[in-house]
């Protein structure tokens, strides 16, 4: 019998995990030896890796910090990964207890760990779902359950996008997503860049995530700048993410080594 | 604390130990956050290495909070114990006599304590990353075992009624006939049909149409369960019986099916009314194929039907058997035709009043390679059922006006040649330039040749038909009436006919035996009358002298039968024509 094409995959971890790679680089132990000798092979290719995954893992905590400060309290947030340390709904629901989030994550595995860690948090939800399928994910009855459309929303597309090449049009996506959006909604952006970045460099990660399911697709600042198409970017725009509203002027230093820029985008009106 | 030194010269330490431990993996906190934690633990070891007796346990605390509070790497403890070691006790002013004695233990406690942390914190992640991976591949499996019991319910049901398709039926059919064939068992099938639905679909529309079939799918189902009922498409439905005990079993299976389809079906207010008719097959599973099965329960289904449905029929291999056996003759009529494997014998049509031989019949025979030369009873009838009649016809009236031409030479009066013309034959709007093409082509007068026609096919009245044969009348061929006598035998209508002669069927001969018989006055009325319309009358089947006698007095005018003589080749009877043997 020929599988017709609704039915699902099957897992398959015999193969590295972007997600569980960057567990690794966190410094987490949510990986297998496949998924460590990939990262390790990264972090041979740039040495840096674990510390870039580190500073954006930072920048994620600060925009959740300034968003919840800004007054959103629901979350979307697309390509979560393995709930490691620093997860949005930890970091939202210390500010704002009524905080809620959902997680999306194409990989089975860490939505299965997500839903492990988020039983019994009624204010936080994970689906299984693609970054490249947006009307699957507005559609889908458990991001509606847990989400109000006509109040602001902050989706966070955080160190994904970089997963999803051109031809699978970003910009289509993000602009699905927008159209979602009520006014005073959000949007937080990260991705590998190779501004000012070796391009031997740059290839030889490259080879390392053609072994996953997500080969890397890097971006320029201007590339990652017109994904805000609609948005107005909040000061101080699309930057080195150690850069993005530093805690420290320190922290931020030598911040193009953090090879990830990020932004945040509000929806006026 | 707050203001005292200590505090003071431990916020220098904590900055210290925070920016060593800067980088060694994510710590999910802010920097402030970071020294708060640090400095609480920097006040409990000075707290500790200024107290009696050293509370070794303090430091697998200060361990295990830095684990929970996630700095949990190898680099983070290297780089605690190398801080701690260079400068608390420089940072906190905690010279003391054994302090460096001290400090060893504390350390030793710390790492020990951070080590035994870090190795449960890292088998806990790998217990739950695990967990996790099985969890999403039962899920995976759970997805796919349902997706493929979903496409395969899709690729075995059918999508209107919900039944089982013709796959899953033939898939269970041959399994029941496999089960059952080993023990001796028996099985039976109901082949269902619902009467003239399409008169449905017609009146009411596709869509009730479709809703009166899922109504009679349920109603099949629930009457004969447990017996599996699958939908072949269309109206057509079959049942299985498996495990049948005889006949009866299946019998009264069908028997519940019809009455469930006897009550009329309410859909969007409208009353349908369906009947159906069902195949029987019940036999001993080993002596059958599922194919067998099907077969037979299809062709019993058919009798069903031809009956005037609403009913069962029960298959019977007699019937069958000649039924294949003639659909096995109409399937070979072409492949006959093509080979030349009909052939021609004529019968002799004589004159009443001096013997002589006036025309001749053509008879086909068939010469079949495995049944032998066989009479048109066996084979006409089946080519009129299925068409093949007209190529045959055809075949028929081109050589019987080829070999017609051939006696020409032969006599001085050449006997004129009559074909018999079947109602398609007439009903088809060429015959007319068939027939002068051919008179054409072989050059055979028109009055040489004779078209038997039955009275049937003049009655049905249709204008086109009388046209085609006023047509040939007018060309000068002969058009008889065959068989004349047996139909409705309507004079009247004769009269506007274009007809020449009359055949008057051989019943009516047979009763001239008896001297002043019914028949005898019904032969010479219809003589007369004949004869009042301008029309030969010839007597068929006639068989002895005395016959032959009677029907001269009456002023029959031929005859044709044993008694002139039987069907044979032509030359046979041209043969006997020159040497002026009488008929
Ligand atoms: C590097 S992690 C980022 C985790 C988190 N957003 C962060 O920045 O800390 C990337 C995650 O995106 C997920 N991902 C990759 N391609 C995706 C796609 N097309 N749709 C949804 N998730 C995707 C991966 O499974 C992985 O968990």
């Amino acid at each position: 019998m020929q599988r017709p094409d609704w039915a699902p995959e099957t897992i398959d971890v015999e193969r590295p995990s972007v997600a569980r790679m960057y567990d690794y680089y966190l410094g987490g132990s949510h990986n297998f030896a496949v998924d460590r000798a990939a990262a390790q092979a990264m972090v041979a290719a740039v040495p840096e890796a674990p510390l870039m995954a580190q500073a954006n893992r930072a920048f994620l905590r600060r925009a959740v910090q300034y968003l919840t400060a800004a007054g959103i309290r629901q979350f979307l947030d697309i390509g979560s990964g393995i709930p490691t340390v620093g997860n949005v709904h930890e970091i939202a629901q210390r500010h704002a207890p009524d905080s809620r989030v959902v997680y999306v994550d194409v990989d089975p595995v860490a939505v299965a760990h997500s839903r492990e860690i988020l039983a019994g948090n009624d204010s936080a939800t994970v689906v299984q779902e693609d970054l490249r399928h947006p009307e699957r994910i507005l559609a889908h009855p458990d991001v509606r359950a847990m989400i109000d459309f006509d109040q602001p929303v902050a989706v966070l597309v955080v160190a994904v996008l970089h997963f999803v090449p051109d031809d699978d049009r970003p910009a289509e996506v993000l602009r699905a997503l927008r159209a979602a959006l009520a006014p005073g909604s959000y949007l937080v952006l990260s991705q590998a860049s190779d501004d000012g970045r070796d391009e031997a460099e740059r290839a030889e990660a490259e080879q390392v995530y053609r072994r996953t399911d997500s080969p890397l697709w890097v971006r320029s600042r201007a590339e990652l700048t017109g994904f805000f198409d609609g948005f107005e970017l909040i000061e101080p725009g699309v930057v080195w993410v150690p850069q993005w509203r530093p805690e420290t002027p320190e922290s931020a230093e030598d911040a193009e080594r953090a090879v990830f820029l990020g932004g945040v985008g509000r929806l006026g009106g | 604390m707050g203001e005292s030194p200590e505090a003071a010269s431990g916020g220098a330490f904590a900055r210290a130990w925070a920016k060593a431990l800067w980088g060694t993996s994510y710590l999910p906190m802010t920097q402030a956050q970071l020294e708060g934690l640090l400095q609480r633990l920097t006040d409990l070891l000075a707290q500790t290495l200024r107290t009696e007796p050293l509370d070794l346990r303090v430091g697998h605390r200060v361990a295990t909070e830095l684990v929970a509070a996630h700095i949990a790497s190898a680099e983070a403890l290297g780089r605690t114990l190398e801080v701690i070691q260079l400068r608390l006790i420089r940072d906190l002013d905690l010279a003391g006599d054994d302090v460096s004695d001290r400090m060893a233990r504390l350390l030793a406690a710390v790492a020990t304590g951070y080590a035994r942390a870090l190795r449960d914190r890292t088998l806990d992640e790998q217990e739950s990353i695990r967990r996790a991976a099985m969890t999403a591949r039962a899920e995976a499996e759970l997805a796919l075992r349902a997706s493929e019991a979903r496409f395969r319910h899709q690729a075995t049901h059918d999508p209107l009624t919900d039944l089982p398709n013709r796959t899953l039926f033939a898939e269970r059919l041959a399994a029941a006939v496999d089960a059952a064939a080993g023990g001796g068992r028996r099985v039976g099938l109901c082949f269902l049909d619902l009467d003239r639905f399409k008169r449905i679909n017609d009146s009411y529309g596709h869509q009730i149409g479709d809703r009166a079939l899922v109504a009679a799918a349920r109603r099949l189902s629930r009457a004969v369960e447990p017996h599996l009922v699958a939908r072949l498409g269309g109206d057509a439905f079959v049942i299985l019986v498996e495990r049948s005990t005889g006949t009866g079993d299946v019998v009264a299976v069908a028997e519940a099916a019809l009455a469930a389809l006897a009550e009329p079906v309410l859909v969007d207010g409208h009353d349908v009314t369906i009947t159906g008719s069902v195949g029987i097959v019940e036999r001993r599973a080993a002596d059958s194929s599922p194919d067998d099965l099907m077969r037979a329960a299809g062709s019993t289904l058919n009798w069903a039907k031809t009956a005037g449905g609403a009913r069962w029929a029960l298959y019977d291999a007699e019937r069958d058997d000649q039924e294949q056996a003639r659909q096995a003759l109409s399937a070979a009529i072409p492949t006959g035709l093509e080979r030349g494997e009909f052939f021609l014998d004529y019968q002799p049509l004589a004159s009443l009043h001096d013997g002589s031989l006036l025309g001749v019949e053509a008879l086909v025979r068939w010469r079949h390679p495995q049944l032998g030369v066989l009479r048109p009873d066996t084979f006409i009838g089946l080519a009129e059922e299925t068409g093949l009649i007209v190529p045959l016809g055809g075949w028929v009236l081109a050589e019987a006006c080829r070999e017609a031409v051939g006696w020409t030479a032969a006599t001085t009066r050449p006997p004129y040649v009559s074909v018999n013309l079947a109602v398609r034959q007439v009903r088809r709007p060429g015959l007319v330039q068939e027939v002068r093409a051919l008179l054409r082509r072989t050059g055979l007068p028109p009055d040489r040749l004779q078209l038997e026609i039955t009275e049937s096919t003049m009655m049905s009245g249709a204008e086109e038909p009388v046209r085609a044969l006023r047509t040939l009348a007018d060309l000068g061929v002969r058009i008889a009436i065959d068989d004349f006598g047996t139909g409705y035998s309507n004079l009247a209508y004769l009269r506007d006919l274009p007809v020449t002669e009359l055949k008057v069927a051989g019943e009516f001969v047979r009763g001239l035996r008896a001297p002043e018989a019914a028949d005898e006055r019904i032969l010479a009325s219809l003589v007369s009358l004949a004869h009042a319309l301008n029309l030969t009358v010839t007597a068929e089947g006639v068989e002895t002298g005395g016959q032959a006698d009677r029907l001269r007095a009456i002023g029959c005018d031929a005859g044709q039968g044993w008694h002139f003589g039987r069907p044979a080749p032509a030359e046979n009877i041209l043969a006997r024509v020159k040497e002026g043997a009488p008929c």
